[in-house]
């Protein structure tokens, strides 16, 4: 029997997981949407890389990150539980050892790491507004009536993007709606939207950050030829984009959990555990505390939201 | 090459003809930044922090314009006219701002008449740095002062015409900087002028008037241009039909301010907030529909 | 009788609760509730857009003090927008119906005792100038040794043995400290806790990390507005360093522009507002020391602050040291909080391997 590790990176928009060995190969890796139910889009994805997985191999360690990265390592008993900013850059370094800058953009949050021998040296995170990343492509898209995957190839067609005011997501959604009604071909304004974003992610996480060469472009949105144009063009700089780019965060946080393994031996099955979350409000004081009960087959685990401490 | 620039934005809407009758008395030749345009006030955007107010984006973009093209770059900075006329903390900031960001050389005076710094003084330790002498010096600040006050004169004659003319009239309570400037408030000028409204301006009375008027409306206030802008309120409300408020995203004096005056005055009124995101379209409906709120006293 | 309340910040309603009570005794005061979800929400709902969020903070609080029975509250101005506050909060509290009476005590950033007098005479005519200053004498002492051990606390907390031992301590000093009875009592009890502090058993090791935290005055010293920073750095055993409080405010803060000033000389020549040039002067202190980290943190619309922050990446980029930067709303997620905040550890720990 070999070794080997499970990293599961649970985003607002997307599950990603990561079966790695001892040299850190992928084996097996899996992507699917979350949906809203991360606890469901995990066992989803448990069975997928279960099929996937051979049977000469035994889990030795499981890690999770994201946004769900706490609850889900509740689940899955999970030996490291890490956020998502340092997963990614662990996952980045074990390929890239030579990395600069890391440029993240993903479903709600939008992250810049700066990276000097091996080691973060700094990081911004966008300010608490989902402008310009995934989810707000991903409702434009709709919008325009055509599929997010398609985005990039729209948007390399376009010679003149549109200029759109993407510092807020109603206001750029305003613009977006505007300028299609003045009859901008559609190449245009899909052009005009990726090259906000890069703007806009270069004025508010980037700002007053040094990036320096190699950089790597990481994230669901880095899939986004258009988005990934733009970078190039305004930074001047050539821009890595690694296939398994969406999965680094997984890989990061498979690492981690290798690091950190214990000598316990984890099971992939997971189909009939009964793993359940029940909301409440406090009434105790007038914080109304939003709690948050988390059973796993059944027995209280963990209590969330508690402000004063009660539970 | 310049000897000196001066940025087109925040204190030039308050000193702009000021500093022009002194320097051109004083014989140097200096660059105005142009008008406000999209390059401008992109430039601002990737400069200052995302947080900073429309205003001193602009004005950080104006002085982008200028780094290259001037030996100096005139940042004074303002921060009170006696105890309970300060200035916002922008106006205390700028320069240090300024003086972190650009490596350029800056020719800054202070006014703090707190501690003592007049704009006298001020010039003249300007004046020196351009090497002129002190009767230069003496001459160029007279002749400007001279003028300034003619101007400041005029304008409030102009103001006080405009309240008697028979027609629809709309005060605009909003700094300067913003009001006039192309990117910020133009266009709803132009759109009311358009609509054959008489605008009067609340920057262009006489502040030493409205400065003591706005005691009616606030007791307590400590902001100087605040304190001019309310004063004008009382100074022409009964002759006036509704007021436009226009302020840049997220001004801190006018977030107080404003809101009090428009818990205490009595005719309508109109807020616009203008960020960098705003598009003309949405100002449109409201300022539309503003003026039919004013209904049947329109004179078109 | 006059029912008096006022908006607070950190424990500074203890000495405040102290003073006015023996100011005036035959008036009431009510203390105001403490800052829940339920006070943000009132004050966000009546107050402008976008003003800075202390204002709605105590706006909030100030509703709930009326609630309670209070006719006369108590609010201090800054050297930015908050000495404005007042006015505009009195007449928000009009319109909402509530008859009530705000007193300014500083404006401007100013006071004298002459206005002082005049205000205090509004409360209650009767009230004693002698015991007055005898009180206030007594209340900026209590001020003072709650910032030392406050300060003794910060450094200490992270690395407690016995979890909570530190937190227990202090809630029994501030609770001995409510009913002193003149100077000499009250030094007597300082002394003691000082002394309870000491002997509380740490275990500090020589590779901690220490963090340095600066920024807008209202946010660093009310916990609630802050999301609990500094109990979470003490979680993760960090040291933590905070130069802003009350007593620094009313006493050392004149004297210290000037040294700050010097200090930082190639960053500001003038008073940028608030405690902005006192934060810049602070992280070139942190930078220049033994600090792995700086968190500047502020409400959202502070401006002063939001012009330091240029300057502050400035130096920061200068000296190679990491700044998060924190603006908090009332609308910021807890959870957003917390990952920056991990990250944050994470960095520094690797950092400091290295």
């Amino acid at each position: 029997m070999k070794d080997c590790y499970l990293g599961v990176d649970i985003g607002s928009i997307s599950t990603k997981g990561v079966i790695i060995d001892d040299e850190n190969n992928i084996i097996a890796s899996s992507y699917i949407w979350t949906e809203g139910n991360p606890v469901n889009s995990v066992k989803k994805l448990l069975e997928i890389l279960k099929e996937k997985l051979d049977k000469n191999y035994q889990i030795k360690g499981i890690g999770t990150t994201g946004s769900a990265r706490k609850l889900i390592g509740l689940m899955l008993k999970a030996n490291i539980v890490k956020n998502e900013i340092t997963a990614h850059a662990i996952g980045t370094l074990t390929f890239y050892p030579n990395i600069r800058t890391i440029l993240e953009i993903g479903g709600q949050d939008s992250k810049i790491i700066l990276i000097k021998n091996g080691i973060i040296t700094n990081y911004a995170m966008n300010t608490l507004c989902a402008a310009g990343t995934g989810s707000f492509l991903s409702s434009q898209a709709k919008r325009l009536g055509i599929n997010v995957e398609e985005f990039g190839d729209y948007a390399l067609k376009s010679k003149n993007p549109v200029k759109i005011a993407a510092r807020c997501t109603v206001f750029a959604e305003s613009d977006l709606v505007h300028k299609a009604q003045v009859g901008y071909p559609k190449e245009d304004i899909i052009a005009g939207l990726c090259k906000s974003i890069v703007l806009n992610y270069l004025n508010n996480v980037g700002k007053g950050k040094k990036i320096t060469p190699p950089i790597i472009f990481q994230g669901g949105v880095s899939k986004n030829k258009g988005v990934v144009k733009y970078f190039k063009e305004i930074l001047k700089e050539d821009i890595i984009v690694d296939e398994n780019s969406h999965l680094m965060g997984a890989i990061g946080i498979a690492v981690l959990a290798k690091k950190n393994k214990n000598g316990n031996t984890y099971s992939l099955e997971m189909k009939n555990l009964k793993f359940q979350t029940k909301a409440f409000e406090c009434n105790h004081c007038s914080n109304n505390c939003e709690l948050l009960k988390i059973y796993r087959n059944n027995e209280l685990v963990d209590s969330w939201g508690s402000k004063c401490g009660k539970y | 090459m310049y000897k000196l620039g001066i940025p087109r934005s925040l204190f030039y809407y308050y000193y702009g003809h000021f500093w022009q009758d002194f320097f051109n008395a004083l014989k140097i030749d200096y660059l105005i930044s142009p008008i406000t345009n999209k390059k401008i006030m992109e430039n601002g955007m990737k400069i200052a922090g995302s947080e900073m107010c429309l205003s001193l984006k602009n004005y950080l973009g104006h002085i982008d314009y200028l780094k290259d093209k001037c030996e100096y770059i005139l940042v004074p900075r303002i921060s009170n006219f006696k105890n309970d006329n300060q200035t916002c903390t922008n106006f205390w900031a700028a320069k240090d701002i300024v003086n972190n960001l650009f490596e350029n050389k800056i020719l800054n005076y202070n006014v703090d008449i707190q501690k003592h710094q007049t704009l006298k003084k001020g010039l003249f330790k300007i004046g020196k740095v351009l090497k002129k002498t002190p009767l230069e010096i003496k001459k160029a600040y007279h002749y400007a002062v001279i003028k300034e006050k003619k101007r400041l004169k005029k304008n409030h004659q102009i103001n006080q015409n405009k309240l008697k003319l028979p027609k629809t009239k709309i005060l605009i309570v909003s700094h300067p900087y913003n009001l006039y400037d192309e990117l910020i408030g133009k266009d709803i000028i132009k759109y009311l002028k358009k609509r054959k409204i008489e605008l009067i301006y609340s920057d262009k009375f006489d502040p030493k008037i409205t400065n003591k008027l706005s005691k009616k409306i606030s007791k307590d206030l400590y902001f100087k241009y605040s304190k001019d802008n309310l004063g004008a309120i009382i100074y022409c409300q009964n002759k006036i039909d509704g007021i436009i408020f226009i302020s840049s995203f997220p001004c801190a004096p006018d977030s107080l301010a404003n809101e009090l005056a428009m818990r205490k005055i009595k005719i309508p009124y109109l807020n616009l907030v203008i960020d960098d995101s705003t598009s003309f379209t949405g100002l449109e409906t409201r300022l539309e529909s503003f003026l039919d709120m004013l209904g049947g006293k329109l004179n078109d | 009788m006059t029912k008096i309340s006022f908006p607070q910040m950190g424990d500074y309603h203890i000495p405040a609760t102290y003073l006015l009570s023996h100011i005036f005794p035959n008036d009431k005061i009510i203390n105001a509730p403490k800052i829940t979800n339920k006070t943000i929400e009132l004050g966000t709902k009546y107050s402008p857009e976008f003003v800075c969020t202390p204002f709605k903070y105590t706006l909030g609080t100030m509703i709930e003090c009326l609630e309670k029975g209070a006719d006369t509250l108590i609010q201090m101005g800054g050297g930015c927008r908050y000495g404005y506050y007042a006015e505009l909060q009195e007449k928000i509290l009009k319109d909402l119906g509530y008859n009530c009476k705000i007193i300014n005590l500083v404006t401007k950033g100013q006071t004298n005792i002459r206005r002082i007098n005049k205000l205090f005479k509004q409360i209650n005519h009767k009230y004693s100038k002698i015991k007055t200053i005898y009180y206030s004498f007594i209340t900026l002492k209590m001020v003072k040794y709650m910032d030392i051990i406050d300060d003794y606390i910060r450094q200490n907390i992270g690395f407690e043995q016995k979890e909570g031992s530190f937190e227990k301590l202090k809630e029994e000093m501030l609770n001995e400290f409510k009913y002193i009875k003149g100077y000499r009592n009250l030094y007597k009890t300082y002394k003691k806790y000082l002394k309870k502090f000491y002997n509380l058993k740490t275990y500090k090791p020589d590779k901690r990390l220490k963090i340095g935290i600066i920024g807008e005055l209202y946010t660093i010293m009310e916990p609630f507005s802050n999301y609990y920073l500094e109990k979470s750095l003490a979680k993760h055993h960090i040291e933590i360093k905070r130069f802003t409080n009350v007593h620094y405010l009313l006493f050392e803060k004149a004297k210290e522009y000037k040294k700050y000033q010097k200090y930082a000389k190639e960053y500001f020549k003038y008073p940028l507002g608030a405690d902005a040039s006192d934060n810049i002067a602070r992280c070139k202190f942190l930078c220049e020391n033994d600090y792995d980290g700086i968190i500047h943190i502020k409400s959202s619309f502070c401006t002063p602050e939001i012009g330091a922050m240029p300057i502050i990446n400035k130096i920061a980029n200068t000296y190679q040291k990491p700044v998060l930067f924190f603006s908090f709303d009332s609308a910021t997620s807890k959870t957003g909080i917390e990952t920056r905040l991990e990250a944050f550890y994470d960095m520094l720990e690797m950092r400091k391997e290295k």
